[in-house]
């Protein structure tokens, strides 16, 4: 928790407030440095973007006849930063509140959250490591810190970072190829041998997770920081494939001490391919019994108008504050959280 | 058979060969994906404390718990005894199936007692509780100079907390026992 009446009275949970104003600071501080160009794109949106999986808030914007026009909550600023690469701006970032619905008041978790987007383009997705681990870096310095932690764990952030492929580390913690499991019927035979429940409906990408989250995830970062990087490809929709391996795709996530930090892509600039993957998302999305709206078709005109390949990442500022800190949960780092505001 | 939104903490699950209390749960979300609740669960016979996450669609064997308010009375060697205020019957249960959470008990406290078949497995205390204090360190000309904000202080049940230095013996505060620490004064 962390209200007002918290703040004035415990000097630890002043502290963590303190510590995120100061990150904030420093995280645009680091990319202006970097000749980076702070964006400033809507967070209400007409047709938000379509990851099955995820919830936007609806909002209703009246007009002053009071005709209704429905509008969402955006779950990233992806899909707006990316138009305004096609625009032409080379180097963006955005620190900007995004929000999430159906997920916990609470843990990892804050309906409303502070999420930090950028992208390069040109730019490939190992440069988007770079900026990664430095950010982290420069951030540490400033704050004196050369560890951070999660989960009662300490973690060093000031030495090299691990880069290890998604297929390495099904190798090195459960000695299994992933080649081997590419598609839906081996994997699922793999998590019925292990003794996992798989239910008919379950895709490729829950079987998946099921066992990574189980069996992995725990061990990742505990450390230092990891990136793990090329997912297998029917697992991401917004990134491009692997040039040598088109079984996998450029997609890398950050742990650190389990905590799973950003999401990043070496970017589908490919218009038709792209525009292909989001009618797929949206139909899984109407399966699922989800609401549905159009693909963006300004996002589809603005590939088609000609983007060089970009890489792009969206980190979330929250997590990073509560390594920063050693906050319990989120509800520490977020001044009026969900939960605050509820229970006051 | 029951679905992953009914775990919370303190339900008992039924494992492939044990019971387990759920002493913390958390909704992940990988990368974008669907959504998972990841527990960490107590076995009821060996205390030995597993993790598992389930896939939020997969159903889970929850087994029943009655949940009755009972009051601390008194701890006696690993032994912690409450009272059943519907009946007046007494209980005891190790120390350890309530964890870290039984240094905030103190006499009279009416916490949440979750029984299995008549055995009780699992303790809720409430979120705040008050205490008064019974010892304070006067505050030292200088201390807020020196950045010495807080000061310990201890408690009517012997526990002791970091305080802002202003508090003073005799009076009442909060305890947060979600942090363990100093929330306001009562």
């Amino acid at each position: 928790m962390s209200t007002w009446s918290d703040l004035k009275n415990n000097h630890r949970l002043k502290n963590i407030y303190d510590t995120r104003i100061n990150i904030l600071r420093l995280i645009r501080e680091f990319f202006w440095s970097l000749n980076f160009v702070e964006t400033d794109t809507p967070i209400a949106i007409k047709n938000p973007g379509q990851e099955p999986y995820l919830n936007p808030v609806p909002v209703i914007f009246y007009d002053p006849v009071g005709k209704a026009e429905n509008f969402y909550l955006h779950t990233s600023p992806e899909l707006a930063m990316k138009k305004l690469l096609a625009a032409g701006y080379e180097k963006i970032f955005q620190i900007v509140k995004c929000f999430r619905n159906y997920e916990s008041f609470g843990g990892n978790h804050n309906t409303e959250f502070t999420m930090i987007e950028w992208y390069r383009s040109p730019g490939k997705y190992q440069d988007i490591m770079d900026d990664t681990e430095n950010l982290f870096k420069f951030v540490g310095e400033k704050l004196n810190k050369k560890t951070v932690r999660c989960n009662d764990k300490e973690i060093n952030i000031s030495g090299k970072w691990e880069r290890q492929s998604m297929k390495e580390i099904w190798q090195k913690f459960i000695n299994v190829n992933l080649d081997d499991y590419l598609d839906i019927s081996s994997l699922k035979k793999l998590a019925e041998d292990k003794g996992y429940k798989v239910d008919k409906a379950d895709a490729y990408e829950d079987i998946f997770f099921k066992i990574f989250l189980n069996e992995i995830e725990p061990h990742l970062g505990n450390e230092t920081p990891i990136f793990v990087y090329d997912y297998p490809a029917q697992m991401t929709s917004l990134s491009r494939l692997c040039e040598n391996d088109p079984r996998y795709a450029e997609r890398f996530e950050l742990y650190i001490g389990g905590l799973e930090l950003a999401n990043a892509f070496g970017e589908l600039t490919d218009a038709k391919e792209q525009k292909d993957r989001l009618e797929n998302d949206k139909k899984l999305r109407g399966e699922l019994g989800k609401p549905t709206w159009p693909v963006d078709p300004d996002f589809i005109g603005a590939l088609e108008s000609g983007m060089a390949p970009a890489g792009g990442i969206a980190l979330g500022v929250d997590r990073m504050v509560l390594l920063f800190t050693g906050a319990k949960d989120l509800n520490e780092v977020i001044f009026n959280s969900v939960s605050d505001q509820l229970s006051n | 058979m029951a679905s992953t939104s009914e775990v919370k903490k303190g339900i008992v699950i039924r494992g492939p060969n044990d019971l387990f209390v759920v002493v913390e749960f958390q909704h992940v979300n990988p990368g974008k994906g669907a959504a998972f609740v990841r527990t960490r669960m107590k076995s009821l016979s060996t205390g030995k404390v597993v993790e598992v996450t389930y896939k939020t669609s997969e159903s889970v064997d929850i087994v029943q718990v009655d949940f009755r308010t009972m009051q601390f009375l008194y701890k006696d060697g690993d032994n912690l005894a409450f009272m059943n205020m519907e009946n007046y019957e007494q209980i005891e249960m190790n120390s350890d199936l309530v964890g870290d959470e039984a240094k905030y008990l103190k006499e009279g406290l009416d916490v949440v007692v979750g029984l299995y078949e008549g055995r009780p497995v699992n303790v809720q205390i409430p979120k705040k509780i008050k205490y008064k204090v019974v010892d304070a360190p006067p505050a030292v000309r200088g201390d807020s100079a020196t950045g010495n904000v807080t000061k310990e202080i201890t408690l009517d049940n012997g526990l002791r907390v970091q305080a802002p230095i202003f508090i003073k013996e005799g009076e009442e505060v909060l305890i947060n026992t979600e942090t363990g620490e100093y929330s306001a004064r009562a």
